[in-house]
């Protein structure tokens, strides 16, 4: 076999992997391309192609250091990358010219791939969701709302069915089965023991209030999570009490779910208030 | 801008460029000689040029595709050499390895342009190659200001119609091409894993005192292979093997590949200090 026909072979099966399981299927289509089939591990070949794609995607470390880490961990790394490198070879994904585009694809490749039912799936992608929320809010300096930024509401504000509460700068919110904190955690302890992270939901809200650089990792009730999903700046406190299984004329403690948020500044209560209905 | 200087006679120890770098450096000034810099950085972000000002540079490639078949662009030799001129890096480290390589088409008599990878892949290790290398070196080294070493590539799976091991296949390389190395210890102990041969005789084959530039980095073992890792820190077994070598090398500098800012610096200062323990004590 000479060397020539070798490295193109390998090349080709590094750069479209999904060349690999045609060989695999087909072992003549190797033979007629001067390699005997018997030479070549393409399992190894396809992990490899896994490595070479998790090194061009290296760039997104900074953003997200302990995703990577967690991968390493876990042994997820290779496996992930070198599904992600076949998928993309076989729907013609181009992969993003800038990190924040790289890490989008990537996470919706995940959001297909990933199993959930296992632990270490469960973990990457709360992980991974974490730490791109948290990316994403930094870099949105220029997108956040000003309304009432810098201005906390009393406890008892005026709250009545018809306010339309809107949310001050901007939120992320992200359901997952764990908490981020405590796998970070555990990332650090020697010996690794992620199966003692305990399963448990957990309702994130990351926060910057107006231009604040200051961002806020909100571990919300259920209440307060589906609130803020609800909440667009246009929906009013009857609409958004109905749409979360209330009444139209919404209850106490719904009201004082809203006064909680407000209090921590989330809400703004005030700046939106219509005219009161009887 | 700094430049190297090889008069306190020591082994230089230097840091892969990496993202906090910079930061490193200031927070404990000393332990650092060097920055080695990936030409293919120096290329993409022109502006990198700048940590000149801190510590000298040496060039690293991954570029040439020096044991390959397509060679590399008169336009990405001409960047290398300006690069390599404007640092005046004492060599260029490239690897024994090719990055491009003819395409293939499932249609046997349809002509298709090459494969660009952008991972650099182990050769094979055969006669061949090892005159395929002699002939690129031929051809590049006359390009260049600073002289070309070569490093060891990490084998991860078996390369077709190889009719040798790595340590037998770089040795024929440095005594048939005259041509200094780099040895990435980490590259050397994977394959020996990944191969099933015992590290610490295999390397015994190689001409360390051809040795000019030792790099170190992490590895990890995912789905039954030991792959490359510059985001954890070198196990004990790598410090033994640089002992090892350390008894009969005499490297000009050790570059530690810790490129991310996972790692601690006070993990990053403790495998300086053992590095320089070791190969001062040698």
């Amino acid at each position: 076999m000479n060397a020539r026909n070798v490295h193109a072979v390998i090349a080709a099966g590094v750069h479209h992997p999904t060349l690999l399981s045609k060989w695999q299927m087909d072992s003549a289509l190797l033979r007629s391309k001067g390699i005997a089939p018997e030479t070549i591990d393409l399992p190894a070949l396809r992990k490899f192609a896994g490595l070479t794609l998790k090194v061009r995607h290296n760039g997104l470390r900074p953003d997200l250091p302990l995703t990577f880490r967690l991968m390493g961990l876990a042994e997820l790394g290779i496996e992930v990358f070198s599904e992600y490198a076949t998928h993309s070879d076989a729907t013609g994904h181009r992969y993003g010219k800038t990190s924040a585009e790289r890490t989008r694809d990537l996470i919706a490749f995940l959001e297909g791939w990933l199993d959930l039912k296992q632990r270490n799936h469960s973990l990457l992608w709360d992980m991974i969701r974490h730490e791109e929320a948290l990316a994403q809010i930094r870099r949105s300096t220029n997108e956040v709302s000003s309304a009432a930024a810098d201005n906390p509401q009393p406890a008892q504000s005026p709250l009545r069915a018809s306010t339309v509460p809107r949310i001050c700068g901007q939120v992320i919110l992200h359901r997952m089965q764990c908490d981020p904190k405590e796998v970070k955690s555990a990332l650090f302890k020697r010996p690794v023991r992620l199966d003692l992270i305990p399963e448990e939901s957990h309702f994130y809200c990351y926060w910057r209030r107006g231009d604040a650089d200051e961002v806020h990792i909100l571990d919300l009730d259920e209440f307060g999570f589906y609130s803020l999903q609800f909440i667009d700046g246009a929906t009013s406190v009857a609409e958004l009490s109905r749409r979360m299984g209330g009444d139209k004329r919404p209850s106490q403690v719904f009201k004082a779910g809203l006064r909680q948020l407000a209090r921590i500044g989330i809400l703004d209560l005030h700046s939106a208030l219509k005219a009161e209905i009887a | 801008m700094k430049t190297f200087d090889f008069s306190h006679g020591a082994t230089s120890l230097g840091l892969a460029h990496g993202p906090g770098i910079l930061d490193f450096m200031d927070r404990n000034p000393g332990y650092v000689d060097y920055i080695e810099m990936p030409f293919e950085q120096l290329r993409h972000n022109p502006g990198l040029a700048s940590v000149q000002e801190v510590a000298p540079v040496v060039l690293h490639c991954a570029s040439m595709s020096v044991a390959g078949f397509i060679p590399p662009s008169q336009e990405t030799t001409d960047a290398i050499s300006q690069e390599s001129a404007r640092t005046q890096t004492p060599w260029i480290g490239e690897h024994l390895a090719f990055v491009s390589a003819d395409g293939i088409s499932e249609e046997a008599d349809r002509d298709t342009a090459p494969t660009n990878l952008t991972y650099t892949i182990a050769p094979q290790l055969s006669e061949e190659a090892v005159e395929r290398v002699a002939i690129n070196l031929s051809s590049l080294r006359p390009k260049f200001s600073a002289p070309i070493i070569l490093e060891n590539s990490p084998q991860y799976f078996p390369i077709p119609g190889s009719t040798m091991g790595m340590a037998d296949f770089v040795a024929m390389v440095s005594s048939q091409c005259d041509v200094d190395l780099l040895l990435d210890l980490s590259h050397f102990m994977i394959t020996s894993i990944n191969t099933k041969v015992d590290a610490s005789k295999e390397i015994e084959k190689l001409p360390l005192e051809r040795v000019v530039e030792i790099h170190l980095s992490g590895m990890n073992l995912q789905d039954g292979i030991v792959w490359d890792d510059h985001a954890v820190p070198a196990p004990p077994e790598m410090f033994d093997l640089l002992a090892q070598v350390a008894k009969r090398a005499r490297p000009r500098a050790l570059t530690m590949e810790y490129n991310w800012e996972s790692l601690p610096h006070p993990v990053i200062v403790s495998h300086l200090e053992r590095a320089r323990n070791i190969l001062a004590r040698s």
